[in-house]
């Protein structure tokens, strides 16, 4: 096509575009049109510009502005008509919207994690701060400096494993010979570092002799408690216990005190609560006590104190250590310990994300 | 522990209208936990401190005073003061950690027992052998003090001695074990031979036997500690061992041998020789322990009153005399939990229950100090890694050797476990990845392909623990019905990686790693902290693909890739929510530019990042690979990278020409230090 000696003028064109526009029916229609007048190679609109270039000054300023705003209100005009017809006409390839989801790929925190940030998360509101140390542990911290000299037969309650050899420590301080069988080793780090108030929980792995079964295993996760202050009593214990059970089984939830035996708290007893099984009549889960056992707890033994070098007369405090596994076996319903340690994705895929 | 509660009754006078599952409930409530019920047997479990509750008698008076009614009647045990008997045998303690020896001769038919006698200890879980071992275990199930008889006839005259054995020195015990000893252990020795292991079993030459017609009836008192020592170096336990290494009651050691030979008249089955020799070099004197009112109040947060107290430590046994200051307690020697203050409040918090102490809740007294960066780091980095699409996994610290080996340079450094409990928990875990590895396995071979695993946790070498968390990766990238499913590789492990790090603000630079040989070379790399300005980097992981061989010796088939990698917390500093000083938003649009270049297939893109960065004005802002092509229109030996350079100045809006120019002078850089060709060049317009 040989380019018009003359170019059509911009009210010209403006006819020839609205004509044209109110025929335009579908996105093609509309492309055409967008092409034919605002191509930059051979649009009407573009030609219409290129042909100012020769025009005298006064003429390029009128007709500078008039292009403009006749290539503004063509673009303004084929917008707005593409919106009209994309919205009239939808797209004759439905999608199967019954196919699943793009979906991006999500994990889970593993169940044991889950249940021990729950306690970590009731106790920091409670105003205690979580604290973590060695799974490698000297004599003294693991044993002697809480109340369990050599030979002393509260060992046996915890069947220790060994390293053939000593193994360094960063600090320079006492080489590592065992595997911590306690988070209670914890305690004594702590107060050897610091002076009262203490209100700190202290998670982590800790390691038995014992056999790999349904319901041990040589390793397992605990959770340490510890506060000391002036006049902390055993009516503390309870109190706080009894809020962390409620919080952390449900508001109704009845717990029992029993007094038990720690070397390292005096008194000391065992915390049950009712049996989420039966609700307290008896079930095999409970062995048909109506209670589970959930974690140990006590006055922190005065030679524990004298241990770390705290004034055992001006201040008193209370520890407690529960199993994660052991809450996590009831609040999963799992009866069987190992199913932790599997890492099965069928069953680790079965809790909250 | 098990007891017949009709044998407690005797000894305390509970009340009638008591089941035996109330008084297990009872004795529950106060400290003594029920293994079992088997009809009117009770089986306790009594907690380390407690001996003197390995006896009928003891759980009686502990009954009694539960039940708040008179108890504990039975053998009077007699005080500190040695009785002036003088025996037959003269017997010598060689050796403090014998602390009495005592010893009663009796002429004896041995016989069955009377079946009342037999089946108190078959209830008792003790089968009977003869009158004169069944009276010895009587005893120690009423009273809790152990005895022995020897065949007097077998002992070789005309003394006998406790002394510590010689080193390898031999006896063959009543199980028929032949025990080498050595000079740890201490013995009872006749003239000739050692005859016992000191409080843990007798021996088998002298044991006594239907022929038996003299006894000699040992009862006496050994160092806790040495009969634990010496039982679990033999790898014997005992009723008697139980017994002493938790503490006997030394003042009951003559108690328990007049009632034995009581016992044995009253059956018929003997009666005493002679007198019993007593040596108890330095006869033990029950404590006095104070009491304060205040401190009971201050500990248990309860006013337990003083009726209470004392009625509830006299029936435990204590004597207890008021004074200024409260009280003083006189513990009996039984009681070897009994030292100081606070054992005593337990005495009266347990009787006077737990669960009746008001609830309180202890006020904080100062701002709580702020948590481990190391914990709250953790459990950042978990959701982290759980929202990029990995499953946490909790695997063991322990593993066996094969499964660590392959995961260090030298076996040497990999931490051992002394006693382990199997071969498969032998060595301490040196990385992560061998026990996540092991977990994916199990996973595939239960049909899952896509197995992505994570793991924070610590590893362990013989410098000590440090804190890492791994990954292991398999199976197809993406999940979904409209993408063909294409392995993971490499560079999936290394986005978990740059993830992690992005997440801490860290940036991470990548090198071939060719010291990881548990890794594919060619397929693996070492993950680098960049330093402060003027250091060199730090390596804080490595990443890449596990060898076909070593995932198939743990049990997976070959063909599947797997990708692994490792990274080292302690690069991580802080808990990652410090607050990060941002930028300005730029207020100047960017220019960007794209080259295509042919370059060495061998050459590494961070070659050219570097050059392109190092002769680039300071206003390129961003350099980053957007495709990577070997194939047709690209000669062998040669790969075409593309790169996406962004400009942006802070002051002013760029022109063309001056990133053309830089252009200019980046091409010419990496022409002139890679031989790099420019394949296209695209201009934004």
């Amino acid at each position: 096509m040989n380019a018009p000696s003359t170019p059509p003028s911009i009210a010209e064109l403006q006819h020839q575009f609205q004509t044209t526009l109110d025929a335009a029916r579908t996105p093609a229609d509309l492309k055409a049109l967008r092409d034919q007048f605002l191509s930059r190679k051979h649009g009407l609109v573009t030609a219409l510009v290129k042909s100012i270039a020769t025009a005298s000054s006064e003429e390029k300023r009128t007709l500078g502005a008039g292009a403009n705003t006749l290539k503004q209100q063509i673009e303004a005009a084929l917008d707005a008509r593409d919106v009209e017809v994309l919205a009239a006409a939808p797209p004759k390839d439905a999608l199967d919207a019954t196919l699943p989801g793009r979906r991006p790929r999500l994990g889970r925190r593993h169940p044991l994690t889950q249940v021990r940030e729950r306690v970590e998360d009731i106790f920091l509101a409670m105003g205690y701060q979580v604290i973590e140390g060695p799974e490698l542990e000297d004599d003294w911290h693991n044993f002697e400096a809480l109340n369990m000299p050599a030979e002393h037969p509260a060992r046996d309650m915890q069947d220790t494993l060994y390293l053939s050899a000593p193994v360094a420590v960063p600090d320079g301080g006492r080489a590592a010979t065992l595997l911590r069988t306690h988070t209670s080793g914890m305690q004594i780090r702590y107060m050897e570092q610091h002076d009262p108030p203490v209100r700190i929980i202290a998670p982590g792995r800790v390691y038995r002799r014992d056999n790999f079964d349904a319901t041990h295993t040589p390793m397992f996760t605990q959770i340490e408690g510890l506060v000391v202050d002036e006049g902390i009593s055993l009516g503390d214990l309870r109190g706080t216990l009894n809020g962390f059970a409620e919080q952390f089984f449900g508001s109704r939830v009845a717990t029992r005190f029993r007094p038990s035996f720690f070397p390292y708290t005096e008194p000391s007893a065992e915390l049950d609560v009712e049996c989420q099984g039966c609700g307290g009549t008896g079930c095999p889960l409970c062995k048909h006590t109506g209670w589970i056992e959930i974690l140990g707890c006590g006055m922190v033994h005065p030679a524990v104190f004298e241990a770390v070098g705290y004034d055992a007369d001006r201040y008193t405090g209370f520890a407690f250590g529960a199993g994660i596994e052991r809450l996590a076996l009831r609040l999963y319903g799992v009866d069987d310990i190992r199913t932790f340690y599997e890492n099965d994705l069928r069953f680790l895929e079965q809790v909250a994300l | 522990m098990k007891v017949p509660v009709s044998w407690l009754r005797e000894c305390a006078d509970l009340p009638g209208s008591a089941t035996v599952a109330d008084i297990a409930a009872r004795m529950a409530g106060v400290g003594f936990e029920v293994a079992a019920i088997d009809g009117e047997v009770i089986d306790f479990e009594i907690t380390a401190n407690r001996p003197d509750c390995l006896s009928v008698r003891g759980l009686a008076r502990e009954a009694a005073t539960a039940y708040a009614v008179q108890g504990a009647r039975g053998p009077e045990v007699q005080g500190a003061r040695s009785p002036e008997v003088q025996g037959a045998v003269p017997v010598t303690i060689e050796s403090p950690l014998c602390g009495r020896y005592a010893l009663a001769l009796a002429d004896v038919t041995v016989g069955p027992s009377p079946g009342w006698l037999a089946d108190r200890l078959t209830a008792c879980g003790i089968r009977p052998i003869n009158t004169i071992v069944d009276i010895t275990n009587y005893v120690l199930i009423e009273m809790g003090h152990p005895m022995h008889a020897f065949d007097g006839a077998r002992l070789a005259g005309p003394a006998i001695v406790v002394r510590q054995a010689r080193a390898g020195e031999r006896l063959t015990t009543l199980d028929g074990q032949a025990r080498v000893l050595d000079a740890s252990m201490l013995v009872i020795a006749d003239r000739d031979d050692a005859v016992a292991i000191a409080g843990v079993m007798g021996g088998a030459a002298s044991e006594v036997s239907p022929t038996t017609t003299r006894i000699a009836l040992e009862s006496a008192w050994f160092q806790p500690a040495t009969v634990r020592a010496t039982s679990k170096r033999l790898g014997l336990k005992t009723e008697a061992s139980t017994r002493f290494e938790r503490g006997a009651d030394i003042n009951a050691a003559v108690a328990a041998i007049e009632r034995a030979l009581s016992l044995l008249e009253q059956i018929g089955a003997g009666q005493r020789a002679g007198g019993t020799t007593d040596v108890y070099p330095a006869p033990v004197a029950p404590t006095v322990v104070p009491l304060r009112p205040d401190r009971l109040a201050r500990l248990l947060g309860d006013q337990v009153p003083a009726a209470d107290v004392e009625r509830i430590l006299g029936s435990l046994g204590f004597t207890v005399a008021r004074d200024d200051h409260g009280w003083q307690v006189t513990v009996p020697t039984a009681r070897v939990d009994v030292a100081r203050e606070a054992d005593l409040i337990e005495e009266v918090g347990r009787h006077w229950g737990v669960n009746r102490v008001p609830a309180t809740f202890p006020s904080l007294r100062s701002t709580p100090r702020p948590s481990d960066a190391g914990v709250m780091r953790a459990r950042r980095l978990r959701r982290l890694l759980c929202g990029a699409g990995l499953q946490e996994a909790v695997t063991f610290t322990f593993m066996e050797h094969a499964a660590a080996a392959p995961f260090v340079t030298d076996p040497a450094t990999l931490v051992r476990i002394a006693n382990p409990l199997s071969e498969k928990f032998a060595v301490l875990r040196p990385s992560l990845i061998p026990g996540l590895l092991d977990s994916l396995i199990y996973n595939r071979r239960r049909g899952l392909d896509d197995v992505r695993l994570f793991e924070a946790g610590a590893v362990f070498s013989l410098s000590g623990e440090g804190q890492r968390v791994g990954w292991v990766l398999c199976g197809a990238r993406d999940v979904h019905w409209s993408v063909r499913a294409e392995s993971v590789d490499l560079f999936d492990a290394l986005g978990i990686a740059e993830v992690a790090a992005d997440a801490w603000g860290l940036t991470l630079a990548t090198q071939p790693a060719d010291d990881t040989p548990w890794f594919v070379q060619g397929r693996s790399a070492a993950l680098l902290r960049e330093a402060a300005r003027g250091q060199p980097p730090t390596r804080v992981g490595t990443a890449g693909q596990l060898p076909a061989d070593l995932t198939h010796a743990r049990g997976l088939p070959a063909g599947v890739v797997v990708v692994a990698g490792e990274l080292d917390l302690a690069a991580f500093a802080g808990d990652g929510t410090a607050p990060r000083r941002v930028s300005p938003l730029p207020r100047f649009p960017s220019v960007v530019r794209d080259l295509s270049l042919l370059v060495d297939v061998r050459l590494q893109a961070a070659s050219v990042r570097a050059t392109i960065r190092q002769r680039a004005p300071a206003t390129l802002v961003g350099v980053r690979e957007f495709d990577r092509y070997q194939g047709k229109g690209v000669p062998d030996g040669q790969v075409s990278l593309s790169v996406r350079l962004t400009f942006r100045d802070t002051g002013r809006t760029l022109t063309d020409t001056e990133v053309d120019q830089a252009i200019g002078a980046i091409v010419t850089a990496l022409q002139m230090d890679h031989g790099a060709v420019v394949r296209r060049r695209s201009i934004e317009d």
